[in-house]
């Protein structure tokens, strides 16, 4: 155990370091963007008012609600301290909501959508990696072209792809929104149909684009493995190829796991991507209507949070893959 | 005479390249291991010893492909049986393989007692885990491995500790005939002593009836084993007693190969295969005559012409060249 605690321990701290440096990041980059944005509040507010010192007053009480005429290293603790109390002010687009109330209602539907299908995307293409690695021949010669060649789409291409051949000319699913636009958030059939015909062209979206890269790394890792010589030693010993099968592909899923740990955030990027094309009320989007009302409360919190789901689940998947693989803990053991 | 563990008859195979190619790597293979015995093969890298050793377990998968010969092992003859059938009755349970790669050769995330329970079931169908454990412990005992060996990764031995933790392995259905490639080249002098040691002790607990030992080190072979042959560019060029073959080779390539062995005993550890001037031939297209001829100090046109065949002297000693044994060694007398 004491190798698999030094692992975990190492594995804690990167995750901590790198945890700060993006909070800080996140803090700085957003405050770098050209333009004033209380200014533009203001200027939104004041549309039709001639008096000059009328605007002058709302600019001043904005500034003040939102600390913007602090120094910057106040304006830095004051931040910490607010983010640790689950604060993030308010947002300047959609004021008087505050980022909370924005992120809380967009977050559950990046999380409902993206992890499904990265998970799924992941198996999915594991498996016909493995496949391919075994069959061979005709199976392996039509997966691998296939699969270079979607992993190296970009993900609004997909995206945009599935929306033209599914949304707009078969229309078997709608081209945008979480749900119908009619109907109101409940626990009803309608509702959750609803819900469950929205999720298909952004999930699948995801899903082609992570097949394809993890199908080509598990197809050259599960035909190294098939080489192995623990493969030729277990087969002299009469073990039947079903088990031998099964070792090579535990054998070949390992570094699969880290590779997923590498290319998360890729994924979650570009699936946030696809949330925008196709509207869905997530991350995406939020961070996209942020960005251009130059809300940068509400652009910081979402990056922040975005980048937080990462890390975690970065950092999970390598403290998984330290329990599964004992290669880890004899490696931390010397 | 006593029982013949393992007869092969002119066992011939060959590798199948990804271009097509065929490389023969063994060819017209003919021998002989009694119970009780131990055969040592010999031979430069690439002239066929690991490909042999692969050949005499009767299953074949590519690029490896038999071609023709056959295999009987305790008067069971294997050759026309079907693959299946041989994995799941002959292989690990009548003859078993140690390979030249035993490091490798343990699935790096099975515990060694997981993968032991995965060779026990596949031949025995009813048996318990606690009886496996057992068994397992008993033969790691016998053998003077530690027992927690069995809890443990591969990735968690010593090389050292890995091979004889695969040798243990190869053993425990109790094999007929055990094939042992290069078992102790990889490791260190105190290793590769232990490795020879646990062999030895294999043949004499009765863990198994009969051993092939293959190696480049010939003067492992003559503490181990009771004939050795020696192997060039995929043929039988010399069989004899150990004795004989180490210290009175007659086959130019023998003599060749343990030329610097002079005296007995002492400085035997010390010495390598002397190195025979140029390379085996290409065993793509093997030459038609002798194979040994481009290297050959005593060639004549004719060894060129016809494939040599071997000769059986008195005693069952046989040699693969033109010359008589006289006629051999009055040349190796005029130097
Ligand atoms: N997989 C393969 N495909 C084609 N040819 C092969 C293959 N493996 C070995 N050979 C060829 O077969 C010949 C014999 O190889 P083999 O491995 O049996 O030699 P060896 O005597 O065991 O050598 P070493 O002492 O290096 O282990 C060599 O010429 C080699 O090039
Ligand atoms: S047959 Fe000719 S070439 Fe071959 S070993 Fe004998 S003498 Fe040398
Ligand atoms: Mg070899």
């Amino acid at each position: 155990m004491k190798g698999y605690r030094k692992y975990f321990l190492n594995k804690l701290a990167w995750f901590l370091v790198t945890l700060v440096c993006a909070f800080l990041l996140n803090f700085i980059l957003p405050r770098l963007m050209p333009g004033d944005p209380v200014a533009a509040i203001v200027a939104r507010m004041a549309q039709g008012m001639s008096n000059s010192s009328g605007v002058q007053a709302i600019y001043e009480q904005y500034t003040e609600l939102f600390g913007t005429n602090k120094p910057m290293l106040e304006q830095f603790f004051l931040y910490t301290r607010n983010v640790a109390r689950g604060d993030f002010g308010f947002s300047f687009s959609q004021y008087p909501r505050t980022v909370a109330d924005v992120l809380s209602a967009s977050i559950w539907w990046t999380v409902c959508l993206q992890f499904p299908a990265i998970i799924v995307g992941w198996l999915i293409g594991n498996s016909l990696g493995a496949l391919a690695a075994y069959l061979k021949g005709g199976f392996d010669k039509v997966i691998m072209p296939v699969s270079i060649f979607i992993s190296n789409f970009p993900p609004f291409g997909m995206a945009v792809l599935l929306m033209v051949i599914f949304g707009v000319n078969l229309k078997w699913f709608p081209t945008s929104g979480g749900y119908g636009f009619d109907l109101i958030p409940s626990f009803t059939w309608s509702f959750m149909w609803s819900v469950i015909v929205h999720y298909q062209l952004p999930f699948w979206s995801i899903v082609l684009i992570a097949i394809g890269g993890q199908a080509i790394g598990m197809r050259s890792m599960s035909i190294y493995e098939l080489n192995a010589d623990y493969v030729k030693y277990a087969r002299f010993l009469g073990i039947k190829d079903r088990k031998i099968v099964g070792y090579v592909f535990r054998n070949a899923m390992l570094p699969q796991i880290t590779g997923l740990a590498l290319s998360v955030g890729t994924m979650v990027g570009g699936a946030l991507v696809a949330e925008i094309i196709f509207s869905y009320p997530g991350l995406g989007s939020t961070i996209l209507t942020a960005v251009r009302g130059q809300d940068y409360p509400l652009v910081s919190a979402t990056t922040l949070i975005i980048t937080l789901m990462v890390l975690s689940a970065n950092f999970i998947i390598e403290i998984l893959y330290g329990i599964i693989d004992p290669r880890i803990k004899a490696a931390q053991a010397d | 005479m006593a029982n013949v563990m393992l007869e092969v008859k002119e066992l011939t195979t060959k590798y199948i390249t990804r271009f097509g190619e065929d490389v023969y790597a063994v060819d017209h293979v003919s021998l002989k291991v009694e119970e009780g015995k131990a055969l040592g093969i010999a031979g430069e890298s690439g002239c066929g010893k690991s490909t042999l050793a692969l050949s005499l377990m009767g299953y074949y998968f590519a690029p490896l492909h038999y071609t023709s010969g056959e295999i009987i092992i305790d008067g069971r003859n294997i050759s026309g049986m079907n693959p299946d059938e041989v994995r799941k009755s002959i292989l690990g349970k009548e003859i078993a393989y140690i390979p030249q790669a035993a490091m490798n050769a343990l699935n790096p995330t099975r515990k060694i007692i997981h993968f032991i329970e995965d060779v026990i079931q596949e031949h025995e169908l009813y048996i318990t885990k606690k009886d496996i454990y057992d068994r397992a412990r008993k033969l790691f005992e016998t053998l003077g491995l530690p027992a927690e060996v069995l809890q443990k990764y591969p990735v968690e031995l010593s090389g050292g500790m890995k091979q004889r933790t695969v040798i243990a392995i190869s053993v425990l259905l109790l094999p007929k005939v055990l094939i042992a490639d290069e078992p102790s080249s990889a490791l260190d002098v105190t290793s590769q002593k232990m490795v020879i040691k646990m062999l030895r002790q294999l043949m004499e607990t009765g863990l198994i009836s009969s051993l092939i030992f293959i190696t480049h080190e010939l003067p492992l072979l003559y503490n181990v084993t009771d004939d050795i042959m020696v192997m060039y560019a995929g043929q039988i060029v010399e069989k004899a007693n150990s004795k004989e073959a180490v210290f009175d080779p007659i086959h130019p390539y023998a003599k060749g190969l343990m030329g610097s062995i002079i005296v007995p005993e002492k400085g035997l550890r010390d010495v390598k295969l002397t190195a025979i001037p140029g390379v085996p031939p290409n065993l793509k297209r093997p030459p038609a005559g002798c194979r040994f001829a481009e290297r050959c100090k005593y060639v004549q046109p004719e060894c060129k012409v016809h494939s040599v065949d071997l000769r059986e002297l008195e005693g069952g000693r046989t040699y693969r060249c033109i010359f008589s044994e006289e006629q051999l060694r009055k040349a190796y007398q005029n130097g």
